[in-house]
């Protein structure tokens, strides 16, 4: 009896001693460069809170023209200027169109052009960077010659030419307004970091293994970028929302009856002081928009490159 | 004919200030199989030349002139694809900092494969396979499994194998290794000099050493070049060159690592070279390490620049006053 329980324990011993054995030798649990990153994002607090209300954000202007029966653009004055209540949560305009309907369809029109100018200012930016950085000596001294020259043009006339050359103010003119107005700071950026990362020996080391140059451009320079792409990403949308939301209050946003944050602002401000609630809501869009990408931008610096961190 | 033959190459680096002298004159020829230590302090020219080599000097340099002979062909006027081709193949390169040498995007055995998929054409299968049997030669335990591993799950020392198993993928004819094991922790250092011996013997390689640790030319090197401002200053089999080195600074130099027992052992201090290497933005045409030699300013030996002469059979020393010469009037001279 004794004697059985002891060969079992034995037995059992040596079962364990294989097993660690095995797994002493076997790669560790896999923790991936992303998980950390999602690890580390979720735990702040600040970022995690500003990513959620991101996308609530995002689902109330994507979501509620799908279900909310009030028309955008059905006018109707008898309805005009009415306070926000139950059936028009943020009242009405002047035409008696349902604000809550508008503001979200506004924040799709502003979301999406952000979005898209956005992306082709990373697209024009990375590209235009990459190259200057990558390529060095001369040319390189031309691009940035040429960035500092663009610079020097203010923000606003330059927008606005771009906008006049397209004529009719719509989505893609101001995709592209936007775009050709402030893809600038990205490409130095782009251009900062690829020259930081050529010094890498991991990439003299490419070069010493006879990689060519595409092959280390595109396979050990762009995604070590990667990180800093997705935090300027966060770092720019605010800047384009902005810029639209400041050219449509200017008039040379989209055209009515279509509207963007930017509009629905300009409209409230013919009344603010009777009916202020139409430029408020608007506006705090706006800003909702705006602070919590930049959370979401801080809280990305944070979780993707932690060294940076100061606390 | 030997399988790497450096003649006079001149390196020079331009900056605002005028030339630097980076490499200035090195000769020296290595055979196949055999290998040869490259030893000198920061800033000496160690590393230039190897880029030389390789085709690969950064930057503003350039290599003014001489010539690198390379299995029968010059290397320095073939064209850039040529040299691509060769990289990696023919010649393979590990560098100083096992930390950032591998991307740290890209998993292990995406790294191992990329040199095997460019140079031997291989498929995705056989490259994958053929990586797995480098790890293993490298002595990564579990090769197979780690093959998917991104770079911060590997230690300092396996990342110096990794590096050694990319190099080796096509069994290059010569290895270059820059400092190997300067950013090693000294147990981590023994094991990667041991399997760099027990790999250059496998694959019947020749390589060339670059290091500041006479230790570690003293284990690997058959042949051993000391460099000081860009020159050559002594070359010699390794024990030659331990017995008897000849150059003052060589004497120097080996005077300077720490004694553990024997009659040279002193309490405390660590014995060091006075002064620093000259500027090589203006290299003095007189001899270059003159300032710092205790054998000079008795006669005019500082004002001219030595040749390096061949003091015995396969033993060249740069110096006016080699150890072996100088006995003859040592009395007078000190």
């Amino acid at each position: 009896m004794v004697a059985d329980r002891r060969a079992e324990f034995e037995a059992s011993l040596i079962r364990t001693a294989e097993t660690r054995g095995q797994e002493a030798g076997a790669a560790l649990q896999r923790a991936s460069l992303l998980r950390d990153a999602v690890h580390r994002f979720s735990r702040n607090r600040a970022a995690a809170t500003a990513a959620f209300a991101f996308l609530v954000l995002i689902g109330f202007v994507f979501i509620t023209p799908m279900v909310v029966s009030a028309s955008p653009y059905d006018i109707n004055f008898e309805n005009a200027y009415l306070s926000p209540s139950w059936a028009h949560p943020f009242g009405t305009d002047e035409f008696g169109r349902d604000l809550f309907v508008r503001t979200a369809l506004g924040g799709r029109v502003s979301v999406e052009i952000g979005f898209a100018a956005t992306i082709a200012i990373m697209f024009v930016g990375i590209v235009y960077g990459a190259i200057s950085g990558f390529a060095g000596g001369w040319l390189d001294n031309a691009l940035m010659r040429f960035l500092d020259a663009l610079y020097g043009l203010p923000y606003l006339p330059f927008a606005i030419i771009t906008l006049a050359i397209f004529g009719t103010p719509s989505f893609w003119p101001m995709v592209v307004a936007l775009t050709v107005a402030s893809w600038f700071t990205t490409a130095r950026v782009m251009r900062g970091q690829i020259i930081t990362l050529k010094e890498n020996d991991y990439v003299r080391a490419a070069h010493a293994l006879g990689a060519r140059w595409y092959r280390v451009l595109f396979r050990h320079l762009l995604p070590n970028t990667l990180g800093v792409i997705i935090v300027f990403v966060f770092l720019e949308l605010p800047g384009v929302v902005l810029g639209e939301a400041f050219l449509s209050f200017l008039g040379l946003g989209i055209s009515p009856p279509k509207a963007s944050w930017g509009t629905l602002a300009q409209d409230g401000y013919s009344s603010y002081q009777s009916h202020p609630y139409i430029i408020i809501v608007p506006s705090l869009a706006i800003a909702w928009l705006i602070l919590s990408a930049f959370f979401i931008a801080d809280g990305l610096r944070d979780a993707l490159d932690p060294r940076t961190r100061s606390y | 004919m030997a399988l790497l033959e450096v003649d006079d190459l001149k390196t020079y680096f331009k900056t605002r200030e005028g030339e630097v002298h980076a490499v200035d004159g090195v000769s020296f020829s290595l055979e196949r199989g055999k290998t040869l230590g490259i030893v000198g302090e920061s800033g000496c020219g160690k590393s230039v030349t190897a880029l030389s080599i390789m085709g690969l000097v950064p930057g503003p340099g350039r290599v003014v002139s001489g010539s690198v002979v390379f299995d029968g062909r010059s290397m320095l006027d073939r064209k850039q694809r040529e040299l691509e081709d060769i990289r990696g193949r023919d010649i393979g390169m590990i560098f100083q900092d096992p930390m950032t040498s591998l991307n740290p995007t890209l998993t292990i055995g995406t790294q191992i494969t990329e040199t095997l998929r460019r140079h031997l054409k291989l498929n995705r299968d056989a490259a994958r396979k053929r990586a797995t049997e480098l790890l293993e030669e490298v002595h990564i335990p579990n090769a197979a499994g780690r093959l998917d591993d991104y770079p911060h799950r590997y230690s300092g020392g396996m990342r110096q194998r990794v590096m050694i198993a990319i190099a080796l993928a096509c069994n290059p004819k010569l290895l270059i290794a820059d400092e190997p094991t300067t950013a090693l922790d000294v147990t981590v250092q023994a094991g990667v000099l041991d399997l760099l011996r027990e790999l250059r013997a496998e694959h019947d390689m020749a390589m060339v050493i670059i290091t500041h640790d006479m230790g570690v030319v003293a284990e690997t090197a058959d042949d051993i070049v000391v460099m000081y401002a860009g020159q050559i200053v002594e070359h010699a089999t390794t024990l030659d060159l331990f017995d008897t080195p000849e150059h003052p600074y060589t004497e120097a130099l080996l005077a300077a690592l720490p004694q553990l027992e024997g009659e040279n052992v002193r309490e405390g201090r660590l014995v060091s070279i006075p002064g620093r290497p000259p500027d090589l933005l203006a290299p003095p045409l007189a001899c270059r390490f003159a300032p710092r030699c205790q054998y000079a300013g008795h006669d005019d030996c500082a004002g001219v620049l030595p040749a390096l002469r061949e003091i015995r059979p396969g033993h060249w020393v740069r110096s006016a006053h080699p150890a072996s010469e100088r006995a003859a009037h040592a009395v007078g001279a000190r």
